[in-house]
């Protein structure tokens, strides 16, 4: 008898926000905040963004200090990160497939609360949820 | 008959404004007026009051060859004077910026004289003899082709142009050279060009509002005016991609 190739894994929904606006550090802290606190089935929050380097990496003043006062630690979830990106993009992972149209409406109204400038809502999958054949060639 | 100066053609509004432009003797509107003392912060380049440096004798001194063309261009300042080439790149973000690289190319080539400039995707630098370099810098960020929120002065890592804007509505730059005041409701340089830090930040005025900068724009956009709307336009751009399709540089050898 042939032996059955391994289940494939299921992937996560993540409901992707895009704000209209690359949003502050401060307004990161509150969406990041009011999601995992509001929101239930969060596994996981990843976010991306526009890079803030911490020193000049070309020009004449290359490896003085950039100071962008946007690239500073927050505090998510009573945890401290830092944030080294002005944030463009915010993707929700939801641990329950029956529950993402809760989790989009309530993720909705906490949006329209604090990205007054307009969001749009999406939901898919935008990141790898099992190794890819690169990953087993490099062994990861 | 004697052949009139065309700009550039269609009859919508942002083929309009391209021909204002261009046009050299239209005055573009002078919307604000920074000092040339803070100008030559930002640039970077001396500090104010101090002499200029030269890379030859002033031209009076030097032994020029009798050659008519010589006589007949007459130099600019900073060339009779030897000075140094140097730059000025602006950035223009995609979000209703009031010029964007090409227009610009073509806007300093019919308006300047002894530039050398260069487009990229999203700036345009324009290096020229200092002191002149000077004067035409305050020009271009007093003037209407500059919105001190959507434009930028930027010496290196321009990077920002076709992202989105942050919330205060700035371009976004990974180095902060100009800052949003919000007492004020101004933008501020507080890096020069190249993001060296400046003694005091430098006020560039309040950014323009939307609806301004929609009635200014040189931009075809989807959601604004769509180039295939400008039928002139398009005919125009068709006929220059012909050509450069069938005959490269040489169009004068096509026969139509």
């Amino acid at each position: 008898m042939a032996k059955k190739p391994p289940q494939e894994q299921i992937p996560l929904p993540e409901v992707l926000i895009f704000p209209a606006r690359l949003l502050k550090a401060e307004t990161t802290e509150k969406l990041l905040n009011r999601i995992y606190d509001d929101v239930p089935h969060v596994r996981h929050i990843t976010v991306s963004g526009e890079s803030l380097p911490a020193t000049l990496n070309a020009g004449p003043g290359k490896g003085l200090p950039a100071e962008h006062p946007e690239r500073r630690i927050i505090k998510v979830k009573g945890q401290e990160v830092e944030l080294r990106l002005l944030v463009g993009r915010v993707f929700v992972e939801i641990d329950d497939i029956d529950n993402v149209d809760d989790s989009l409406a309530r993720i909705e109204s906490i949006c329209n609360e604090l990205l007054p400038f307009g969001f749009s809502l999406e939901v898919g999958r935008y990141s790898k949820f099992k190794p890819t054949v690169t990953d087993y060639k490099k062994c990861r | 008959m004697a052949y009139k100066r065309q700009f550039y053609p269609g009859t919508s509004l942002p083929a309009k404004n391209r021909r204002k432009f261009y046009d050299p003797n239209y005055k573009l509107e002078k919307l604000r007026d920074v000092a040339m003392d803070d100008v030559v912060r930002i640039l970077g380049h001396r500090k104010p009051g101090e002499d200029y440096k030269s890379i030859h004798p002033p031209l009076d001194e030097c032994n020029e060859p009798d050659c008519p063309v010589r006589q007949m261009v007459v130099p600019i300042e900073g060339a009779k004077k030897g000075d140094r080439i140097r730059y000025v790149q602006f950035t223009d973000s995609v979000y209703w910026a009031p010029a964007i690289p090409y227009i610009r190319a073509n806007m300093y080539m019919s308006r300047l004289r002894g530039i050398d400039t260069g487009t990229l995707s999203g700036r345009q630098i324009i290096e020229m003899r200092e002191r002149d370099l000077e004067k035409v810098s305050k020009e271009y960020i007093d003037n209407e082709t500059f919105d001190p929120a959507r434009t930028g002065i930027r010496g290196a890592t321009v990077h920002g142009h076709a992202c989105r804007l942050d919330e205060n509505g700035l371009m976004f730059d990974a180095w902060q050279r100009y800052r949003w005041n919000a007492k004020k409701g101004e933008v501020e340089y507080v890096k020069d060009q190249v993001a060296i830090p400046l003694d005091k930040p430098i006020s560039v005025g309040k950014p323009m509002e939307d609806k301004w900068l929609k009635a200014h724009t040189t931009m075809f956009r989807a959601d604004g005016v769509d180039m295939r709307d400008d039928a002139e336009v398009m005919a125009q751009n068709l006929r220059i991609h012909r050509l450069r399709t069938l005959c490269g540089y040489q169009s004068f050898a096509q026969k139509e």
